[in-house]
């Protein structure tokens, strides 16, 4: 299906409302809080910044190191 | 003993009312019990799509603050067997109603009912709060539109905070011919992103648009809105019905090929 009209640009700027919404701040937050989250764990638990993700839900926050997936 | 069902949406003019015209209609002619009730003070419509305006005599505020009995205020639909209405107040005062209150009387309509329906008002306050305050579960209304998704999602979040537990959701006005092009969110694109189990699909149909200016609902109508909200009642009865292809929402053609797809 083609989607490269306007659907990718409105899914974007949902995704980033969303999840402003969801921890009641700016995007720009959203990276302080990935950040301390990786310096934090990154002190016990072996880190590179390419394996970190931090996924923000209504309910939860998950994060995801490489490896632990299943 | 009976189900509360809130439906409710966050952004107005998404479609609460209507489908709460029609889930209340479809769900009485699959032989339910049904009362549907307008809990945005201040603003009545639901009595207007129903086409009983002219009926009204008492309301909500009059039930709950004891200006009459339940049983005065519900209007019985002729057209349907077992659907009855309680209409909301034209008042301004947006408190008259409390949480409590609405708790009270959806418990006492649960021992009479199998369904209760409540057409929540726009927004994220009190009315809200009044509207959810008895629901056992709910259904979110939204279409395919950046903004509308967005508080759907808000009113997802608040919902699941008052232990609301079982959320579906509607996506209402979905225009295939734009989501072909590229240009309207499809099905998956918004419940991707929302993550609750969709309950709904429904085109954008100029029939509910005939519907509300009759004050008729459109379930027993020939259309595809109309197929749509059947299918939606069916499955809160727990029913598994396919999905209608929305690809076919025109013309004459479309009325033939009931082509029905998995979505």
């Amino acid at each position: 299906m083609l989607k490269s009209s306007s659907v990718s640009i409105a899914k974007n700027r949902l995704r980033a409302l969303v999840v402003s919404d969801r921890v009641q701040c700016t995007p720009s937050v959203y990276d302080h809080i990935c950040r301390d989250l990786y310096q934090t764990l990154s002190k016990y638990v072996e880190l590179t910044e390419d394996d970190f993700q931090v996924e923000i839900n209504r309910s939860q926050i998950v994060i995801r190191i490489a490896g632990e997936e299943t | 003993m009976g189900e509360v069902i809130v439906i409710t949406s966050g952004k107005g003019g998404v479609g609460k009312t209507t489908t709460t015209a029609n889930v209340g209609a479809g769900l009485s002619k699959l032989g339910k019990k049904v009362v549907i009730i307008d809990t945005d003070l201040g603003l009545r419509n639901l009595d207007v799509v129903m086409g009983m305006e002219n009926l009204v005599v008492y309301n909500l505020v009059d039930v709950v603050t004891g200006g009459c009995r339940l049983k005065q205020a519900l209007i019985r639909d002729s057209r349907y067997e077992n659907l009855y209405l309680l209409p909301s107040a034209q008042t301004k005062d947006k408190s008259a109603v409390s949480p409590e209150q609405m708790k009270k009387l959806t418990s006492e309509l649960k021992e009479e009912f199998d369904y209760i329906l409540l057409d929540c008002p726009a927004g994220i306050e009190q009315g809200f709060q009044n509207a959810i305050a008895g629901a056992d579960r709910a259904l979110v209304v939204t279409t395919p539109e950046v903004s509308s998704i967005r508080d759907a999602d808000r009113i997802i979040g608040l919902l699941e905070q008052n232990q609301i537990r079982k959320i579906d959701l509607i996506i209402n006005r979905i225009r295939m011919d734009m989501v072909k092009r590229g240009d309207m969110m499809s099905v998956d694109d918004v419940t991707e992103i929302l993550s609750v189990p969709l309950i709904g699909i429904l085109p954008d149909d100029e029939q509910v648009v005939i519907g509300t200016n009759q004050g008729e609902p459109v379930i027993g109508l020939d259309s595809t809105a109309g197929k749509g909200y059947l299918n939606i009642c069916k499955r809160i009865l727990g029913l598994e019905v396919p999905y209608i292809n929305l690809d076919t929402g025109k013309g004459f053609f479309s009325r033939i090929s009931h082509a029905f797809k998995k979505n």
